[in-house]
């Protein structure tokens, strides 16, 4: 959605890494997009584990009113009480060293990510392979500090059965809950299963640990980028037939869904 | 007074200035440059580097090609250069490299900026660091003496608690200063280590 915010500043946050240099790529990558349509001021990244920080990035910004869009996949543990706490904001709207500053919802939650995950596990598949005879697992992170980190998922996963795709099956899993992803082959019946990962990067979690747990890796790789081949799908294993999509946030048009979170700030939380 | 502002006057025409690894200048024309502090014979033969993903992907390996997540780690890669005309546009490169370092001595500076001490910084922390504000003075030290002086280029400028006071950093005509304002993630996650670590060997089997 075109909208225009000369005055204001977009603040993208993200998770980042100490040890995956992919996990902040795309939100940099939404953040020079978002930057090049000249629809905000200045567009700003901070991350949990790289830099800037989330501590630091007040006094990069000189704008008097700052839009914040996480790059986090669920409504939870980060964006609950994380993000707010070291922010120093509270509610939708706060002030802050003199600064408005809006809290959007986590691009995770907005509407279109049903039909990008549908795309994401369309875009994979060979051509000829029966949808009817194929189940399609989301696969989150999972954590017991936040049961709302598991709805976002849960919520997607009642979203594509809704819809007229005709996938045998649609379930939800987990890398650090159960249904555990690593159950794949017993969680599934069907000969053709599809694993999307609903995560953010193609990092730490969805390139480097969810190949192990799924046994089309017999061990943790380097990161994607060190690599020269990113996936070969599909896996055979045995009597199933495997396909693992890239992560649903390195998708370009997640960048529209960040503007998106924006006007949907000002029509629904804007007082 | 803006950033861009504040640079103009910290860095005026036909002057340099040290920034971390670099070495900032600004010619009698206005145009600004930054290189590597250890390439100063050789500008000619230097990469150009034009856009901010050029120079975060510089900033995101060592020579060696190992991942920097610390960005003033004092790893950064020789062989480049960077210049422009515009003041906001030469911030956005040193963001690039460093995040945030312009801003956040220019802030302190002001008196905008108030350190915030380790153990409020530790204090606040849940989940898998919510053990990590147990830390005693020993370990506050060892952190610092460990981890922060030999990895990273910025200059502490918090105390380990709100009654230890702390000397406040001044301005330099040489350089901007690199500063430190809080304890970051490497901090945090040391800090949370050491206490597991004192745990578990507390807790041992005989």
């Amino acid at each position: 959605m075109a909208i225009s915010k000369p005055d204001s500043a977009l603040l993208i946050l993200g998770h980042g890494s100490t040890e995956n240099p992919d996990s902040s790529h795309p939100s940099w990558e939404h953040a020079d997009k978002i930057a090049a349509t000249g629809q905000f001021s200045s567009v700003h990244c901070a991350f949990w584990k790289e830099e800037p920080s989330f501590r630091q990035i007040w006094p990069m910004i000189e704008e008097k009113e700052v839009y914040i869009v996480p790059n986090f996949i669920s409504e939870g543990y980060f964006t609950r009480q994380v993000l707010p706490r070291e922010l120093e904001i509270k509610g939708h709207t706060s002030e802050r060293l003199g600064k408005k500053v809006h809290y959007c919802d986590p691009v995770g939650i907005h509407s279109t990510m049903t039909d990008l995950l549908i795309k994401r596990a369309k875009e994979i598949l060979d051509p000829g392979v029966n949808l009817n005879e194929t189940t399609l697992i989301i696969v989150g992170h999972g954590t017991n500090l936040n049961k709302k980190s598991v709805d976002a998922i849960k919520d997607q996963v009642a979203a594509i059965k809704a819809t007229d795709e005709p996938f045998g099956d649609v379930i939800d899993a987990y890398m650090e809950e159960a249904p555990f992803i690593a159950d794949w082959k017993t969680l599934t019946d069907s000969p053709t299963v599809i694993v999307v990962p609903f995560f953010i990067a193609d990092a730490l979690h969805s390139y480097q640990d969810i190949p192990v747990l799924l046994g089309i890796e017999t061990e943790i790789t380097e990161a994607a980028s060190q690599r020269d081949v990113f996936r070969q799908n599909p896996y055979h294993m045995g009597d199933r037939t495997l396909y693992y999509s890239s992560a649903i946030g390195t998708d370009p048009s997640l960048a529209e869904v960040i503007v998106d979170q924006v006007s949907y700030f000002d029509e629904h939380y804007r007082s | 007074m803006t950033l861009a502002e504040t640079l103009e006057n910290l860095l005026p025409l036909d002057s340099t200035l040290r920034f971390g690894e670099l070495r900032l200048s600004r010619s009698a024309k206005g145009l600004y440059r930054a290189v590597h502090s250890r390439n100063e014979a050789s500008e000619e033969a230097l990469e150009k580097l034009e856009s901010l993903k050029e120079l975060r992907e510089l900033a995101k390996f060592d020579a060696n090609n190992e991942y920097r997540p610390l960005k003033t780690a004092p790893t950064l890669k020789c062989g480049w250069i960077t210049e422009c005309e515009d003041s906001a546009d030469f911030i956005g490169r040193l963001d690039a490299v460093y995040p945030g370092l312009f801003a956040t001595w220019v802030a302190y500076d002001r008196g905008e900026l108030t350190p915030v001490s380790l153990r409020n910084t530790l204090d606040r922390q849940t989940g898998m660091y919510r053990f990590a504000g147990t830390i005693n003075d020993q370990m506050a030290n060892r952190i610092m003496r460990e981890v922060c002086s030999p990895g990273c280029l910025r200059k502490i400028a918090w105390p380990i608690d709100d009654q230890c006071a702390v000397s406040r950093i001044k301005p330099n005509e040489r350089y901007i200063p690199a500063l430190c304002t809080e304890a970051c993630t490497f901090a945090v996650s040391t800090a949370r280590e050491l206490v597991k670590e004192a745990y578990d060997k507390a807790n041992a089997p005989e």
